[in-house]
């Protein structure tokens, strides 16, 4: 669909926004071109600078946004202290969910870490794509699954694995985050005091090179 | 496994309308595909590394769910009539089972299978939008829990629960109360007393 558009102007932006949705949803259902049209025309591009607040704790959360670009985080404030619950970032979708679906006040903060693109869809509309036949219910209802297990793990990973082993876990399967995110706050998503964070960091060599999924240490490197 | 009769049914039925409307003829299409299973106190439903075949509610009884580790359990859920259960992540990705699911009363639980689950959701008019809201409500459950277990203090999160819960504290043995709220054993008999003293 992004092809034989030539001279406009947010090309690049469209582009990746149609990818996005065939990338996202059509991991559902099957999308056909008419399908992506429709979904274009029920969402909107939000654009973000770095370190801008996208939901405020107590405001109802009117987007369910997928991330083109950037990244984000979602917290809550415990005695002063943030509690990232959340890292988002590109192909990802980004939402205070039980806000969102439930209309009450958020009890999270949502907040971009890099100048952030989303494109997203108010729940009026998501209720309207619902409405539209079956299989838009069939791919709320595999989306909702998906939100439920992802759920679940992040609930087993913290009580099955060490801090030890959540970190090089994560290092393994999101590397790149390692030099994207800010220390304090891969800690606190981690639930890792700062001090065993750095010490883990030191340990993998800065970039989690030559450590299992379990965590043991095949080959140091120093 | 019998099949359900209208002595569970009307009970079945009118926990599912928290979920969702449940028409007439819905209703109808749903009710053959339900089974009865009846377990004793004490018994393993589902154990670590099998395939959650049912999703299940609890007519009567009581149900735990938790994690088997080396030094202690921990409780993800407790389920009491009206309340539904299962291993989410097994039974939805068909992955072997992360959790134990053990009765702790002797319990009846109303049940439908994966399969029955799949045919269902073909050949039932309004089935997705129904999955989708049974889904979204379980969700909502798991992440206010979850909320509720980062962000309040042990003391608060005993209290919240007594007061929200008060007749488990005499059905549910202490020590997975304990786990369930994240509270260690000496700290949730403290607080018992402390809370017996003052309705004294």
């Amino acid at each position: 669909m992004c092809t034989n558009h030539t001279g406009i102007l947010n090309l690049d932006l469209t582009c990746r926004m149609l990818a996005g949705f065939q990338d996202y949803f059509g991991r559902y259902i099957d999308l056909a071109d008419e399908d992506i049209r429709l979904l274009s025309g029920l969402f909107e591009t939000r654009i973000y600078d770095k370190k801008v607040r996208i939901v405020e704790m107590g405001e109802v959360d009117q987007y369910l946004s997928y991330v083109i670009k950037g990244l984000l985080r979602k917290y809550f404030v415990r005695d002063k202290e943030e509690v990232i619950t959340q890292i988002i970032k590109e192909g990802e979708i980004v939402v205070s969910s039980v806000s969102y679906f439930s209309g009450n006040p958020s009890r999270y903060v949502v907040e971009t870490i890099e100048p952030t693109t989303v494109v997203s869809i108010t729940y009026a509309n998501l209720e309207k794509l619902f409405s539209m036949g079956d299989k838009w219910e069939k791919m709320g209802r595999l989306m909702m699954a998906d939100f439920l297990v992802q759920k679940e793990y992040w609930l087993l990973d913290n009580i099955n694995y060490s801090p030890r082993q959540r970190f090089f876990r994560f290092i393994k399967e999101q590397p790149e985050l390692l030099k994207r995110v800010p220390q304090k706050w891969l800690a606190s998503y981690l639930n890792i005091k700062p001090e065993t964070f750095s010490r883990l960091k030191l340990l993998a060599g800065g970039n989690g090179n030559g450590v299992d999924s379990e965590g043991k240490i095949e080959k140091l490197t120093r | 496994m019998n099949q359900i009769d209208n002595a569970y049914y009307p009970y079945v039925q009118a926990n599912l309308q928290r979920f969702f409307p449940v028409n007439e003829e819905q209703s109808k299409f749903l009710m053959p595909y339900l089974k009865v299973r009846q377990f004793d106190k004490k018994t393993i439903i589902l154990n670590e590394g099998e395939v959650e075949q049912h999703l299940s509610m609890v007519v009567k009884g009581l149900v735990r769910k938790y994690v088997k580790k080396s030094k202690k359990d921990t409780t993800l859920q407790l389920a009491t009539e009206g309340h539904l259960i299962d291993s989410e992540i097994s039974y939805l990705r068909r992955e072997p089972s992360p959790v134990i699911i053990e009765t702790i009363e002797p319990s009846i639980l109303v049940s439908i299978t994966y399969d029955d689950m799949q045919e269902v959701l073909e050949k039932m008019p309004g089935a997705n939008k129904m999955g989708r809201l049974l889904l979204t409500a379980m969700f909502m459950k798991k992440d206010e829990r979850l909320y509720k277990q980062l962000q309040l203090s042990t003391r608060e999160r005993f209290l919240e629960y007594i007061q929200n819960h008060p007749h488990m504290l005499q059905r549910v043995p202490q020590k997975y109360l304990a786990s369930y709220l994240n509270i260690k054993p000496e700290t949730f008999s403290r607080l018992k007393h402390l809370i017996r003293k003052q309705s004294a």
